[in-house]
């Protein structure tokens, strides 16, 4: 357990150094990136119910803690 | 729902190619100019969300599980979800948000594992199709060295012994089935925005009937070069609840020495100290999280989020449903002649540790694919927690612009955990089974593992899942939705293999539609802002009515839209009436039933509370006609009482054992969906007349039944609790209004006509009609105030719910005496030897078939009595209780903002209190009526 935990956090913190060294995109350069498919959530009130399904149905309920959601008893 | 993660929003003014071209060049300047300055410069991963207003309706479908060859007639578990919510500006740095999320589930759900085989088989179709309710009782059975279920195969010739062999070792779901109950969350998150930082406060809080969380958090966000990169800082605490309320027969499961401390208020059972008649199961806990994040932005087309999470756990983390069957073996047995040995299997409550730790780790991956205009996501999520769950999450979309604002996005995620170190399908324990009547065997709860779980949720598996999400982005601001998922879950797909048997698989389909209005863009695309004189002329022309009263404005312009929701919420509480007079339990018991069936009632409402969730949807194709659709959610909920001086039961009913939180029903789901136009007729700068004509269509429900977990099937649910009309329903309206200075005034008179006479279930709702009449008055040009009168007569219900059989009905009289045993052979040579034909004994077998004709008709009207007792048991299962003549006086207030950010946006507010109530039959008192009404005409 121990081991997973920590080579986890050491190749996340290598991935953290790693993007501070990705190359300046500037801001009037970032039209592709403002559009809407390119969100990282593109469809936030639909992710939050399969967020709220896999959470009642799977035993990883993936930091869904605290965003409430009920017993899913069912 | 929403809580850590930033939900980034699509750009209301995607700065894309597509776009570009229509903006003017000096525009398009000094948009990239504006980009640069840090205050308004956007990072893409977490775009400012705009102003908005979204609603979501969705619909969770399980499979029918697989019973080992079992039928099973018993509905799966099915959810229906509403959402509602709305972000808004408070200032250019404040921006506050608020959800509403409420989901209705009920079906058939696995509570513990059995043995395909041997003498089980008996049990599963005992407990599935019978009753519909597990076997809480222990069962026997003889297994082998390694305790593998035997059956007696033969017998030995010699000396008779029997001879086992192993059969089928598979195992197979015991389920049990719920009646609807209702999950409501509220919650909120007020966001302060820096140039580059932000902080979001957020809370709130989601409750059923048994379980209750509060929640709170708080996340940071920080931005660094220009917001090319953010850090993102979470941190959440929840608070949980759970309170259940136990039976008797629950209550078998349940050793009261492994739950001592969580049991209250029980209720002692003087004839067996160790199975009280009931209690209450509770427990509290506890989570802590934190999240860290940094989002990146790689290049041009590429931007990655990376992000790690912890959370702790502490308390009553098990579920009170779950059960897991033990096997019992005592190990001071002598083992029979072929080896074998007695096992006593018997369902206990499951438990799970009251310490988790888990910890996540997610990587987000989003590139665009400059040629098709297209966006890729990838996503991978790692979970590890020290109950020995590790899971893998991959999920990949495609968002894939297909022009006039049309997007699909097709998705496929794939989900893999192992299964926690407590999880089994069935737990042996060495030593003989504790007490199960009046004798307490001593017993040692050392010899169990330390927990024990058969939830297939912690099982070994892996689940597979695929859908596509197409939306539509039309003018003006408005963004319409639906999606579509198939899951499928199946020990088989375990990352690696080893996961559960078949038995556990199964599968689900989610299917939501929303619909989302997003008031900047309005504004940009002059929906109001450019318009504000005829939004005015619409505030101050035609929206002074009370909120109850529906199609009581039109939008007087072509090609207008309007949004608006609408929530109603009526109670009945207070005496039981007959006509207009309270009357005491006697005379409901005597009257209030029918007393040739069911022996009178037994039980009566002391409240009932209809909620009401409506879409109101208008769109005015020209000025003298407006198209309307209002879909609806409703959600009910009652609570009953024992009559006093009641008959007794005749059998266990769906209220007995009543007297805990259970001693109720609630509903929930999608009500019926009206469609209307509006006519204009009349029209000059004081007077206004037109005409509704409409139809609802029967798209709620009418065919719930009561059905609670461990108990039985008790029919149709009270008429009043059923979603809809069931029929196609003829609407129409005719509404007048008036204005002149500060003042307004209105009357309408409108009806319901059931085009049908019968619903699928059997009865039709009585026919409506109402008069109304109302007068307000403007106080400011923002604020007005109303009375109104209102005149309601319905009639009663017509016909009633098919009646069913009712258990051990007997159809066929000459099923119960069958031929074959009045058939003898003859004597033919006569030497008092049986050796010619059959022939039947006809005097004995027509004595038989008069005594049936007599004794059938008197059971079956018994088994019909013991149903309707059960069925037919409270004033509300009578269709002549339904109904009557109501006058009410409403209050109202009307917010209507004419100028400003929220320019063409009303709310409206109407108390209805009854003054003058006349019911048909034996009714409920009504306590008074809340309408709220938002709506926005752009």
């Amino acid at each position: 357990m121990k081991t997973t935990t920590s080579t986890a956090n050491l190749l996340m913190l290598g991935l953290g150094i790693a993007l501070t060294a990705c190359a300046p995109v500037q801001p009037w350069e970032r039209g592709n990136l403002a559009k809407p498919q390119m969100a990282l959530d593109l469809y936030p009130l639909q992710s939050a119910l399969r967020a709220h399904n896999y959470g009642s149905r799977e035993a990883a309920a993936g930091g869904n803690a605290a965003q409430g959601g009920g017993c899913g008893c069912y | 729902m929403r809580g850590l993660t930033n939900h980034p929003h699509p750009s209301p003014l995607p700065l894309g190619e597509g776009t570009a071209k229509m903006i003017p060049l000096s525009l398009h300047a000094l948009t990239a100019a504006a980009l640069i300055l840090p205050g308004l410069l956007q990072s893409p991963a977490y775009a400012a969300d705009d102003d908005e207003v979204d609603f979501q309706y969705s619909h969770y479908q399980e499979g029918k599980r697989n019973l080992g060859g079992v039928v099973n007639d018993l509905n799966a578990i099915e959810v229906e979800g509403l959402h509602g919510g709305a972000k808004v500006s408070l200032t250019d740095r404040i921006k506050f948000a608020f959800n509403y999320t409420q989901d209705t589930w009920g079906g058939a759900t696995p509570r513990f594992n059995t043995p395909v085989d041997g003498a089980n088989s008996d049990i599963i179709t005992h407990k599935i199709l019978a009753s519909a309710s597990p076997k809480y009782n222990v069962f026997s059975n003889k297994i082998d060295a390694n305790n593998n279920i035997l059956n007696i195969i033969d017998s030995d010739p010699v000396d008779g012994h029997s001879i086992y062999a192993k059969q089928d070792t598979r195992w197979v779901h015991t389920l049990a089935v719920a009646s609807p109950e209702t999950r409501k969350q509220g919650d909120f998150k007020l966001s302060y925005q820096w140039d580059e930082t932000a902080l979001d406060v957020g809370g709130g809080i989601s409750v059923e009937n048994d379980y209750e969380s509060r929640f709170g958090n708080l996340s940071l966000r920080q931005d660094f070069n220009q917001k090319q990169a953010s850090v993102n800082l979470g941190l959440s605490y929840t608070n949980s609840d759970t309170t259940v309320a136990l039976s008797e027969l629950d209550l078998v499961y349940i050793d009261s020495s492994f739950y001592k401390d969580q049991l209250d208020d029980i209720i002692d059972n003087p004839s067996n100290p160790f199975r009280p008649k009931g209690a209450t199961l509770k427990g509290n806990r506890q989570d802590w999280a934190t999240t860290l994040g940094i989002t990146q932005i790689l290049n041009q087309d590429a931007l990655i989020e990376a992000s790690m999470g912890y959370t702790r756990s502490t308390g009553y983390m098990a579920n009170p449903y779950k059960a897991v069957l033990i096997e019992y073996i005592d190990p001071l047995q002598t083992p029979g002649l072929s080896g074998e040995r007695t096992a006593l299997f018997r369902p206990v409550l499951e438990k799970r540790p009251d310490l988790r730790n888990q910890w996540n780790w997610a990587m987000r991956y989003g590139q665009y694919i400059q040629p098709l205009d297209a966006a890729l996501h990838l996503d991978y999520r790692f979970n590890h927690d020290d109950w020995g769950v590790n899971a893998h999450t991959f999920e990949a979309d495609w968002g894939q612009p297909v022009g006039n604002g049309w997007t699909i996005t097709p998705r496929v995620r794939y989900y893999s955990q192992s299964a926690a170190d407590f999880y089994q399908p069935v737990f042996v324990v060495n030593q003989a089974a504790p007490q199960v009547s009046l004798i307490n065997v001593p017993h040692d709860p050392a010899k169990y593992p330390a927990n024990y779980s058969s939830d297939q949720r912690l099982s070994g598996y892996g689940a597979l899942s695929g859908g596509v999400t197409v939306s539509k982005q039309f003018t003006k601001g408005v963004s319409m939705e639906a999606g579509f998922e198939y899951y499928s879950h199946a020990g088989s797909l375990k990352l690696g293999g080893g996961g559960e048997d078949k038995f556990a698989d199964f599968n689900y389909y989610v299917a939501n539609a929303a619909l989302k209005v997003n008031l900047e863009a309005l504004t940009n695309h002059g929906g109001i802002g450019s318009d504000s004189s005829d939004s005015n002329h619409y505030t101050h022309h035609h929206d002074l009515a009370p909120a109850g009263v529906l199609f009581s404005h039109m939008l007087t312009q072509a090609d207008k839209f309007m949004v608006g929701y609408r929530y109603m919420r009526s109670s009945e509480a207070g005496d039981m009436l007959h006509g207009t007079v309270a009357v005491d339990d006697a005379r409901v018991v005597n009257q209030g039933c029918p007393v040739d069936s069911a022996g009178g009632c037994r039980q009566t409402a002391t409240g009932m509370t209809m909620n009401m969730h409506m879409l109101d949807l208008m769109y005015a194709p020209t000025d003298w006609l407006n198209l309307m659709l209002m879909p609806q959610f409703v959600d009910m909920e009652m609570t009953l009482r024992p009559l006093a001086g009641a008959p007794p039961d005749l059998d266990v009913g769906h209220h007995a054992g009543s007297g805990g939180p259970s001693s109720g029903h609630t509903t929930g789901g999608v009500g019926d969906t009206g469609m209307y136009a509006l006519f204009k007729l009349f029209n000059n700068p004081i007077h206004h007349v037109h005409l509704g004509l409409g139809l609802s269509a029967p798209t709620g429900d009418v065919g719930i039944r009561v059905r609670k977990l461990s108990h039985q099937d008790l029919g149709y649910i009270h008429y009043g609790m059923q979603l809809g009309s069931g029929t196609w329903d003829f609407k129409p309206s005719l509404t007048y209004t008036g204005q002149t200075g500060a003042w307004a005034w209105g009357s309408q008179v409108n009806g319901t006509k059931r085009l049908e006479d019968r619903n699928s279930s059997g009865y039709a709702l009585g026919d409506l009609f109402q008069g109304t009449a109302w007068g307000s008055h403007s106080l400011t040009d923002w604020l007005s105030v109303s009375v109104r009168g209102v005149y309601t007569w319905q009639g009663s219900i017509n016909h009633q719910y098919n009646r069913e059989r009712p258990k051990g009905f007997i159809s066929d009289l000459s099923s119960q005496c069958l031929r074959s045993d009045y058939m003898y052979q003859g004597d033919t040579n006569g030497d008092g030897e049986p050796d010619g034909p059959l022939i039947l004994d006809a005097p004995a077998y027509q004595a038989c078939l008069a005594a049936a004709a007599v004794s059938v008709p008197a059971d079956n009207a018994i088994a019909q009595q013991k149903q309707d007792s059960i069925q037919r048991s409270t004033p509300m299962d009578q269709p002549s209780n339904y109904g009557g003549h109501y006058v009410d006086v409403g209050f109202g207030l009307n917010v209507n903002v004419p100028y400003g950010k929220f320019a063409g946006h009303s709310l409206k507010f109407e108390w209805l209190q009854p003054v003058y109530t006349d019911v048909n039959g034996y009714q409920l008192d009504r306590d008074g009526a809340l309408s709220v009404n938002w709506s926005y005409a752009f």
